[in-house]
């Protein structure tokens, strides 16, 4: 079924095809229709999920984690400081392996209180041992949230998983989307059974201390979990291919083969730095863009592999870690480690500051002049 | 299907106030271009979420699907929904071949021509609330051609329907008046 949606849309249709069973939440622009959707459809008997709003986004990712050990396929979504909020449930969430997906929708964080999208909400999460996936389409979003339940409640991985959309250019901007039949979803996404779940009848502890050594195995233990879900993503979104004809990979690359200078970015403005690229390529520019999709774990084989023979570089970071500079750039220039690509950061579309072709054509024009590393700010 | 498809990708911008229906102005105008055969991308941009404060929607229109995001700076079409906006401002980014269409009832002095009707005159009198913008929709069927007044019955149906079917057919009413009364 094509339908005109916007991503807020999208996730929540997601939830539904999932057949969602607990959805905690907490309003927060630019989230808040999702939750109003979700709420919607169970005023009319379209959602036979639970639908809880608590007092705040603590609760809700604490209502989460009790919810998902249970057994009960769960879902929530937050923005801003609303994720912040929850940040303390998040590594609760992974430690215990409980399955569950989480929208998070782009928004800068305060102060000053802004509305507009950028991704240091959302990377700000990256230590917290849940999977990530940071979409760029409504489609994407989708998509994604169905098959993030069957990477979440794989019984070799059992991880929370991150979806993420930007606030606005995303969240509020409708496309024509498919919307998968019920039956297509439901022959996709088993349910399978927790092993060890919360359960009155059998009562347990779930959450226990660990001290020094038992800590770090199972810190170990985590960690291994999040490299082996690389194989899981990856025929998760092969199934979905599949039965949809929608391939989606670990790092989306566009033009990129030939390219001499490359664009390296994650989120919804990647479709804008898309069209500069093609701008480029009819002036016989040889440039692409890389948008990474799957942010954690980590794809630094992958990232290297599509990178170590473009010379030069510009990693986008819609972002700003104060005193270090973008996330992403450090990320990459790990992956590149030992590799003699010119690899420039620049720093945009902070708070939503916008963006424009011309602006990705500024930089992929700065970049192949640039002769060495550099770290820039285009305002 | 439309008529004729134009072949490259039509951007229509939209300025108004909180409350005066910008963003399902868009919402419904992408709609109704979908109806006609396009590709569409429609987004709002707001801050201060209140009645009263700019609103800014977009809509973009291609045959092929949306290769791009984000704030319309050079568009195909304007539609001002509020004369008391500062227009030197939201007029901004025109290109030469640039249409403009402004509801209003005044002699607005700009440096460009523009289409106007009072789509606010209209809503007051024929739905009972000045919530212009379907009216308004009206009149730029008129001028945009591409689509005509019966995807736009059927968008208006889709997406106020819903929510508002009792509104639905006094809002169609509105825009055929303002269909018939725009001036360029």
């Amino acid at each position: 079924m094509i339908d005109i949606l916007d991503g807020n849309a999208c996730a929540a249709w997601g939830a539904r095809r999932a057949k969602v069973q607990c959805v905690p939440v907490f309003p927060i622009t630019p989230t808040t229709e999702i939750i109003e959707t979700i709420a919607a459809w169970k005023a009319d008997g379209k959602f036979p999920g639970e639908f809880v709003v608590l007092e705040s986004e603590h609760s809700a990712a604490s209502a989460c984690l009790g919810a998902s050990m249970t057994g009960a396929r769960t879902f929530s979504a937050t923005s801003s400081q609303g994720l912040l909020l929850m940040h303390e449930m998040l590594p609760i969430i992974s430690g215990c392996r409980t399955p569950m997906v989480l929208t998070t929708v782009s928004r800068c964080l305060s102060a000053p209180i802004g509305l507009w999208p950028d991704h240091n909400d959302t990377l700000a999460m990256r230590d917290a041992g849940w999977i990530m996936l940071i979409c760029e389409t409504n489609q994407e979003v989708l998509d994604s949230v169905i098959m993030a339940y069957r990477i979440s409640e794989n019984p070799k991985i059992l991880l929370p998983v991150i979806v993420n959309m930007d606030g606005f250019v995303h969240s509020y901007t409708r496309t024509e989307v498919d919307v998968p039949e019920q039956k297509l979803v439901d022959k996709f996404l088993s349910h399978p059974e927790l092993e060890v779940r919360l359960d009155v009848k059998k009562p347990m502890t779930l959450g226990i201390p660990a001290m020094g050594l038992d800590y770090m195995r199972y810190r170990q233990q985590l960690h291994k979990a999040m490299l082996d879900s690389f194989d899981v993503v990856d025929n998760v979104q092969k199934a979905w291919a599949k039965v949809t004809g929608r391939k989606y990979e670990f790092l989306d690359e566009y033009k990129t083969k030939d390219a001499k200078a490359v664009i390296v970015m994650i989120g919804a403005n990647s479709t804008i730095a898309r069209s500069a690229v093609d701008k480029m390529r009819k002036k016989g520019k040889k440039v692409g863009l890389l948008r990474i999709r799957l942010f954690r774990p980590f794809p630094e084989k992958q990232l290297r592999k599509a990178l170590e023979k473009i010379d030069n570089i510009a990693v986008i970071d819609q972002n700003i870690c104060p005193g270090m500079g973008g996330i992403l750039y450090p990320e990459v220039k790990m992956a590149l480690s030992g590799c003699k690509n010119v690899v420039c950061n620049y720093i945009q579309g902070l708070g939503g500051n916008f963006v424009s072709e011309d602006d990705y054509v500024d930089i992929l024009n700065d970049v192949l002049k640039a002769k060495a590393d550099d770290r820039k700010w285009q305002m | 299907m439309a008529k004729k498809i134009q072949e490259k990708m039509i951007s229509i911008r939209l300025h108004g106030r909180g409350g005066q229906g910008v963003k399902k102005a868009a919402q419904i105008l992408a709609r109704a271009a979908y109806l006609a055969g396009y590709f569409t991308q429609d987004f709002a941009l707001y801050g201060a979420e209140r009645r009263g404060a700019p609103v800014t929607s977009f809509v973009r229109l291609d045959k092929k699907p949306i290769g791009t995001r984000g704030y319309v700076w050079n568009p195909d079409f304007i539609i001002v929904l509020d004369d008391t906006l500062e227009l030197s401002c939201h007029l901004k980014g025109r290109k030469k071949t640039t249409k403009e269409l402004i509801n209003t009832a005044r002699d607005l002095k700009l440096d460009v021509e523009y289409c106007k009707v009072d789509a606010t005159g209209v809503a007051v009198q024929v739905i009972g609330r000045n919530i212009p913008n379907i009216a308004l929709l009206g009149a730029f069927v008129k001028i945009f051609k591409e689509i005509d007044m019966d995807h736009l019955a059927k968008a208006v149906e889709i997406e106020l329907g819903k929510k508002h079917p009792e509104a639905v057919k006094k809002n169609l009413q509105a825009a055929e008046i303002c269909y018939d009364k725009v001036v360029c």
